[in-house]
């Protein structure tokens, strides 16, 4: 598999600039070459593990996180909320 | 008594339960120690000192009032830089996260703190835990104590290097394809990493959800246990732990099983490391144990199996990171698309990105069945096949790392030769099986430590820490660097 490395960064919401492509595609190359390596193995589903299977807590009211403490790691905060770019015009 | 510091755990309890010592001079000593030889080991990203000062006080204080006190009271231990500590710092070593405060306790940290245990700081590890030298991290780059050109190995690089300088007797890590068991054997220590499931999740940063388990590294064969009975158990924040109570273990392996499966023991593994792993296979054959023969054919594709639905996971689990809610925000602001580029592009380092982009290309459209479905196939297989050989032994024994530590920056560039050396340690996580990395010597070509992993039956950490236990005995101790 040939990697297209603007291709893939801009799925992956980064920009590699211009003079580092070459080294991420041959680093990248190198990578999937790598992981490439699998067997065609027959089968169609993946099982659920049914040995380790997960159990959920009791849906009850419990006290959650202050306001302020989930806001105190926000780059931008004005009046209680976080600040973003504007979206629609 | 001047070298608090360089006790044993144990040693500490009994002292602090015969009130020989109090947890304030223990803590102290700790703190003076990490001081004096922090800034040559680098293995911590944050200290804690003062909350940990004070904690100490109020451990004394409940002692001399004659109150119960949890499992390791009074006793300082680190956490690595992954797991929140209310109020401080949770960096992953990353730009990213480098100012985000954890608003709450991982339930590990509310478990150390039930127990008493006395927190001095936070350790580095490679940034978001991704890596297996330590040299990915964006903050303090640990350095490995028995010869600091030398990297400690990762991706809890801190953790392993503060418990093997002595700063602390132990520290918790997370392993996610050997994260604990690797910087353990660099450095000479133990590592565990428990069965999935059975240390809560809760609170820790993501890498690969499905892999991620907490765990933790210690200097010998006790202390390693006393931490992880205090950590261990079911918690209903974590949908995947189990009721698990951890029953002890003993100290023979008269009667057991070991097996040992040829596919770990190939060309890439140097012969140093064979060596010294063959030794602790006699010596514990020596002690009682049987050794037996085993294969695990789909080992020679695990690597593979292992770095897609890992990275598959971590490119999910970093989407979170788009500079909007908390952690760093890159310096565009005009719109929103441009946000999240700059944001990212500037806040991972260059490792982070490449598994963000293999994540993303593996599930990408066209790709995914070719290699995520075939990668969760494996996975299966590979599953079956422990679960087989595990029919005709009680344990495994492998190298823990191919290979020993290496000079820093000697394989920078190559991105996947390092990935390779993984690939005694991946395949746990993939099966979801308990392992644990336990010292046997060194390579006498560099002097550096050598570990060897013995792997056990799911949720049978017991009979891991008997067999460990067995060897520690047998061999008379682990060596300590003197740092």
């Amino acid at each position: 598999m040939k990697i297209d490395i603007r291709h893939i960064a801009k799925l992956s919401k980064l920009s590699i600039p211009e003079d580092q492509i070459e080294r991420f595609e041959e680093e990248m190359q190198a990578i999937l070459s790598m992981v490439e390596h699998l067997p065609e193995i027959e089968g169609s589903a993946v099982v659920v593990d049914t040995t380790n299977t997960m159990e959920l807590r009791a849906d009850e009211v419990i006290p959650s996180a202050s306001r302020e403490d989930m806001l105190m790691n926000a780059p931008q905060v004005a009046a209680g909320c976080i600040v973003m770019p504007k979206v629609v015009e | 008594m001047d070298k608090l510091y360089s006790l044993s755990a144990k040693s500490m309890k009994e002292l602090l339960e015969k009130r020989e010592v109090s947890s304030v001079e223990i803590t102290k000593s700790v703190i003076e120690r990490i001081e004096k030889t922090d800034k040559d080991v680098c293995a911590y990203n944050s200290y804690n000192f003062e909350n940990a000062l004070k904690n100490a006080e109020a451990v004394d204080a409940k002692r001399a009032k004659g109150e119960t006190l949890g499992a390791l009271a009074g006793i300082p231990l680190a956490v690595k830089d992954n797991i929140h500590v209310k109020g401080l710092k949770t960096t992953c070593s990353s730009k990213m996260l480098e100012n985000f405060v954890a608003p709450f306790n991982a339930t590990v940290t509310d478990k150390l703190n039930a127990s008493d245990a006395i927190i001095v700081g936070k350790t580095t590890m490679d940034e978001f835990a991704m890596g297996s030298s330590g040299e990915s991290s964006k903050l303090a780059v640990a350095k490995n104590p028995w010869d600091t050109s030398r990297i400690p190995g990762g991706s809890s690089s801190g953790s392993a290097v503060t418990v093997a300088a002595s700063q602390v007797p132990f520290a918790m890590g997370t392993d996610t394809g050997g994260s604990i068991r690797m910087p353990a054997a660099y450095t000479g220590v133990l590592g565990l990493k428990p069965t999935y499931g059975t240390v809560s999740r809760y609170g820790i940063i993501p890498l690969a959800s499905s892999f991620d388990q907490a765990g933790p590294m210690a200097r010998n064969v006790d202390d390693l246990a006393m931490l992880f009975g205090a950590v261990c158990g079911r918690d209903t924040k974590d949908a995947v732990t189990k009721n698990y109570t951890f029953d002890g273990y003993g100290d023979s392996v008269k009667g057991m099983k070991i097996g040992v499966p040829k596919e770990y023991y190939g060309e890439g593994v140097q012969p140093a490391v064979k060596e010294r792993v063959f030794e602790a296979i006699e010596t514990l054959k020596a002690q009682g144990a049987e050794i037996i023969d085993i294969s695990l054919p789909s080992t020679e594709y695990a690597l593979a199996a292992y770095y897609i639905i890992c990275c598959a996971e971590a490119a999910s689990n970093l989407g979170r990171y788009d500079g909007l809610r908390y952690g760093f925000r890159g310096s565009n602001t005009s719109n929103v698309e441009d946000l999240y580029l700059t944001t990212r592009s500037e806040g991972f380092g260059d490792e982070v990105k490449r598994r963000i982009m293999l994540g993303t290309c593996v599930l990408s459209s066209g790709y995914s069945d070719a290699y995520y479905k075939r990668a969760k196939l494996l996975q299966q297989n590979l599953a079956a096949e422990f679960t087989e050989a595990f029919k005709s032994c009680d344990v495994i024994i492998t190298p823990s790392i191919a290979l020993t530590a290496w000079k820093f920056g000697e394989k920078a560039g190559n991105p996947a030769e390092v990935y390779a050396a993984d690939i005694c340690t991946i395949t746990l996580n993939i099966a979801g099986l308990p392992g644990m990395s336990v010292p046997c010597g060194f390579d006498s070509s560099n002097n550096m430590p050598v570990g060897f992993q013995i792997i056990g039956k799911k949720f049978r950490e017991s009979d891991i820490l008997t067999v460990a236990k067995c060897y520690e005995n047998a061999v008379g101790g682990f060596a300590v660097k003197e740092f």
